[in-house]
């Protein structure tokens, strides 16, 4: 038998109107009453139901190819990030046979282990993924932050930005990445962040930087521009 | 006792299992079937297209990150994108300050809300879709007018039952009493119809 003050209860939490103490006393007594957890779960439909009361308004096309493409690119990273971990194990093997090699046998010649491993990198492209953590310089806020992953031999990589609010009216975020065969760092195109302060992008720089030592952020004029001028807000190394 | 699934939930449920083995195409099949109910919540408790999408995008995300957290025995798949887009739309008037530009209305005055439903509907929108929406509202029509505010209030306004008893001039006790009523009613007729 469910009281009425349960019921009241009940009705105000299928509303998400409870406060935070009295939702989690009412959560605790819904793990030992069954009957009330079912009235929860109807009360919770019915109010489920009044959204279907408001006018009904179709949303714009181009949203759902937003949507579509930004869940590409999630799957696209899950798929990237975890395939680093063999790459990060197979390094120090490889180091420490090089090592082996050099100390073991000192006839062995060095450049010729160079191009086995050059070999090998050409062979597996997830050897050339490099992460790269990009720290704010001010005036970016503190808790501002980036990570690029750089995959030079596709010459394209992903940044996800958070924490940076976006650039004021008439200027953009544009990211460069600094070459060292570069005089001038390379531009990698504009970023907009959303209203949360978040963007992850594609990006393929403008011309090819087969070194690059740094990724960096800067506020520029809208639509950016063909060399950095305005303040560095972030920037890192690997 | 809880009541056995309908066919539509049960599809509902078999795509969000989908979703969770991040199917695409099962996330693009519920988008079409859900965008249009959870744009238009977002549209009457927020009344900016702008922001709306935006909090439509968060929701849709979170649906394909949090697919396999799901659960059935908690509400239907349809309840739960409604719990989601309601808490995103609150995150945002409450960031912004901007309840005072919370479109207020209920199913009672606003006849343009109905001509509006019928005149901008999406193709994509199935007949089955307008009439559950057309029952919900006739039930809603019918319910005694003090309790009907009182639940519009509290759902589309997220208005706390302290803020409505104080916008109402009414005794919290009786707002209580009436979201209650107003909502086993809801319940009950729906069931019914």
């Amino acid at each position: 038998m469910i009281s009425e003050e349960q019921q009241d209860q009940a009705a105000l939490y299928a509303l998400g109107l409870l406060a935070a103490n009295e939702d989690a006393a009412f959560e605790s007594e819904l793990t030992a009453n069954a009957e009330l957890r079912d009235l929860v779960r109807e009360l919770r439909e019915a109010a489920g139901n009044l959204a279907l009361t408001a006018p009904s308004l179709p949303p714009p096309a181009s949203l759902k190819h937003r949507i579509m493409r930004e869940i590409a690119m999630k799957t696209e990273e899950r798929t990237v990030v975890p395939l680093r971990r063999p790459a990060v194990g197979w390094v120090p093997w490889a180091i420490a046979a090089a090592l082996a090699v050099f100390c073991g046998l000192l006839a062995v010649d060095r450049v010729r282990l160079e191009h086995q491993l050059a070999d090998i990198r050409a062979v597996d492209p997830l050897m050339q993924t490099t992460f790269y953590t990009l720290a704010p310089s001010a005036p970016a806020p503190a808790d501002a932050k980036a990570t690029v992953v750089w995959q030079p031999g596709r010459q394209s990589g992903v940044i996800r930005i958070s924490n940076l609010p976006a650039a004021q009216p008439g200027k953009d975020y544009q990211l460069w990445a600094v070459d060292a065969e570069h005089k001038d760092p390379i531009s990698a195109g504009i970023i907009r962040v959303d209203q949360n302060g978040v963007a992850q992008v594609r990006f393929k720089p403008v011309e090819k930087a087969e070194h690059v030592k740094a990724f960096a952020i800067s506020l520029e004029r809208e639509g950016g521009v063909p060399k950095k001028e305005g303040p560095i807000l972030l920037v890192g190394t690997t | 006792m809880a009541e056995t699934p309908t066919a539509q939930q049960m599809l509902d449920q078999e795509m969000i299992a989908r979703i969770g083995r991040r199917d695409q195409s099962a996330f693009s099949a519920l988008y079409d079937r859900l965008s249009g109910p959870l744009y238009s919540l977002a549209m009457k408790m927020l009344g900016d297209p702008a922001e709306a999408q935006d909090a439509l995008q968060d929701v849709f995300l979170q649906i394909w990150s949090r697919a396999g957290s799901y659960d059935p025995d908690q509400s239907s798949v349809f309840s739960w994108t409604v719990l989601l887009t309601r808490s995103r739309v609150i995150d945002r008037l409450r960031a912004r300050g901007r309840r005072s530009r919370v479109v207020v209305a209920s199913t009672e005055d606003t006849p343009t809300a109905a001509a509006d439903a019928s005149t901008v509907e999406s193709a994509a929108d199935t007949a089955e879709k307008n009439d559950e929406a057309a029952r919900v509202r006739y039930v809603l029509t019918n319910l005694p007018p003090e309790q009907r505010e009182a639940i519009e209030m509290a759902f589309f306004e997220h208005l706390s039952h302290h803020e409505i008893a104080a916008r109402l001039g009414q005794p919290l006790g009786t707002v209580k009493a009436r979201i209650r009523r107003g909502l086993l009613k809801l319940r009950q007729r729906l069931r019914t119809l």
